[in-house]
């Protein structure tokens, strides 16, 4: 049987979803309208999730799904349901940094802010793709990210550092 | 930003697909979701206005690269990423995993479809004419049962393709190449390497002669460059036979403008990067 958007009485119909969310089981009902990023961000209150172009093209919105970054305002909330989920959240949950967001501190790598958690997650993904990364690798999986604030150039650094990869000066 | 309400169907299988969609006559406008990487942002920007979403996500059978005696099948649902990093599709179609590794930005790559991007029916797309040039065959599923139907028939104008409202497209097969055919891909992009092809230009020569050469980003929709392909044909080209082929594909070509490039502006580049591959397909060492 398809799973339905059940519209029941109300007005504007809902969907179940059950998701893992940083590692905790969500079991909610969502608008299917609602962007994954939009329920995160409104519905479990996680704001570390930004949102940008909402079109797919800034990256600001990026999480993890199965491991896997995807940008979450181009899925909607009901797309979320049998996965798992990882935000910005989850990265350094303590008092500590995690070596990458240290390694954006010390290299200067953001100014706003407003683009560093969707750069976080790419930069995750790829390192937990165990694929093997070069420089310009390294720069091809950063393209879907825009930053308005550094010029990159201390972004590549940071993420080069953390990942072990060598830069070559240009 | 929050879209108008719609009604959310998650299938499980073909039947249940073709089911959703309804007769494709009626005033619900029901519409495939795959990847989500074009249906979200046109709505987004108000192009479509959908009364129900159709999910292929949980869909048996859509995914995934199969080969048997080097003919490629690829699901609709396929990721491009997936696609551009598959051994079978690098060893039989290395244009293909080519084209697909160069569609926008690499998370997009892991999200959208191959079949999303072709029923889309945009002319500047990467895969669309590597499928051209490859002669691939499109399997089309609908309430009157599955068709086949060739690639040069499937983009039939603007945005538009050959599948019905009430159809879904489910794998794309693409037949053996000969061994020892030369290809390549070439795509140029003014702005942004993420951006989509002002031009993309798919060629392929086979060991007897045969050429196929296909335009993505000029015309309407993406087209085999027919005089061009016939006159490619014959081995070592001089300098001049190349500049006359490049002529005659500037001359065939019915470009669309934009804010990207004028009408004679892509013609020109038509010229120019026919040239370029033709030139690249003379040296092009055959090893395989
Ligand atoms: S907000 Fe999602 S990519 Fe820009
Ligand atoms: S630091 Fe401001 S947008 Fe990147």
């Amino acid at each position: 049987m398809p799973r339905v958007t059940d519209a029941g009485a109300q007005m504007t119909p809902t969907v179940g979803i059950r998701c893992v969310v940083n590692g905790k089981t969500i079991e909610d009902s969502v608008e299917p309208r609602t962007s994954l990023v939009d329920y995160l961000r409104h519905g479990v209150g996680l704001t570390g999730t930004h949102v940008g172009c909402e079109q797919g093209v800034c990256g600001m919105c990026t999480v993890l799904v199965d491991g896997v970054a995807a940008k979450s305002c181009l899925m909607l909330a009901p797309q979320a349901d049998g996965h798992e989920i990882r935000t910005i959240e989850s990265v350094a949950p303590g008092e500590e940094l995690h070596p990458l967001q240290e390694a954006l501190r010390d290299h200067h790598g953001l100014q706003c802010g407003y683009c560093t958690p969707g750069f976080v997650m790419t930069a995750l993904a790829l390192k937990d793709s165990g694929a093997a990364c070069d420089e310009a690798t390294l720069r091809a999986e950063l393209s879907g990210n825009l930053c308005r604030c550094t010029g990159y150039q201390n972004i590549v650094t940071a993420v080069a550092e953390f990942l072990g990869v060598e830069e070559h000066p240009a | 930003m929050i879209l108008p309400p719609f009604e959310y169907v998650e299938c499980t299988s073909i039947e249940e697909v073709i089911d959703a969609l309804g007769d494709g006559d009626s005033d619900r406008d029901a519409r495939i979701v795959a990847g989500g990487t074009v249906v979200v942002p046109m709505m987004k920007h108000d192009l479509l206005r959908p009364d129900v979403l159709v999910s292929l996500e949980r869909v048996a059978g859509l995914e995934g690269v199969e080969q048997s005696n080097g003919e490629i099948t690829i699901g609709a649902l396929a990721r491009h990423r997936e696609v551009s990093r598959s051994e079978s599709v690098r060893e039989a179609a290395p244009m293909l995993a080519q084209a697909c590794g160069l569609v926008a930005s690499p998370v997009i790559r892991s999200m959208g479809s191959l079949g999303g991007n072709l029923c889309y029916g945009e002319s500047a797309s990467d895969p669309s004419p590597v499928l051209l040039a490859l002669n691939a065959r499109l399997h089309v599923s609908g309430p009157n049962g599955t068709r086949t139907v060739p690639i040069e028939d499937f983009f039939v104008g603007f945005y538009e393709t050959a599948v019905g409202p009430e159809e879904v497209l489910t794998h794309v097969e693409i037949p053996r190449q000969p061994r020892e055919s030369r290809w390549t891909y070439r795509k140029w992009t003014p702005r942004a390497r993420e951006d989509k092809p002002l031009i993309g230009l798919a060629a392929t020569i086979r060991p007897d002669g045969a050429a196929r050469l296909a335009v993505g980003g000029i015309n309407p929709t993406p087209v085999l460059l027919g005089s061009a392909s016939v006159r490619a044909s014959d081995s070592d080209l001089s300098e001049r036979e190349v500049n006359d082929i490049a002529d005659a594909a500037a001359a065939e070509v019915d470009p669309f403008e934009d804010l990207q490039g004028s009408e004679e502006y892509r013609r020109e580049m038509v010229r120019v990067w026919v040239g370029r591959v033709l030139r690249a397909l003379r040296e092009v060492e055959v090893d395989r």
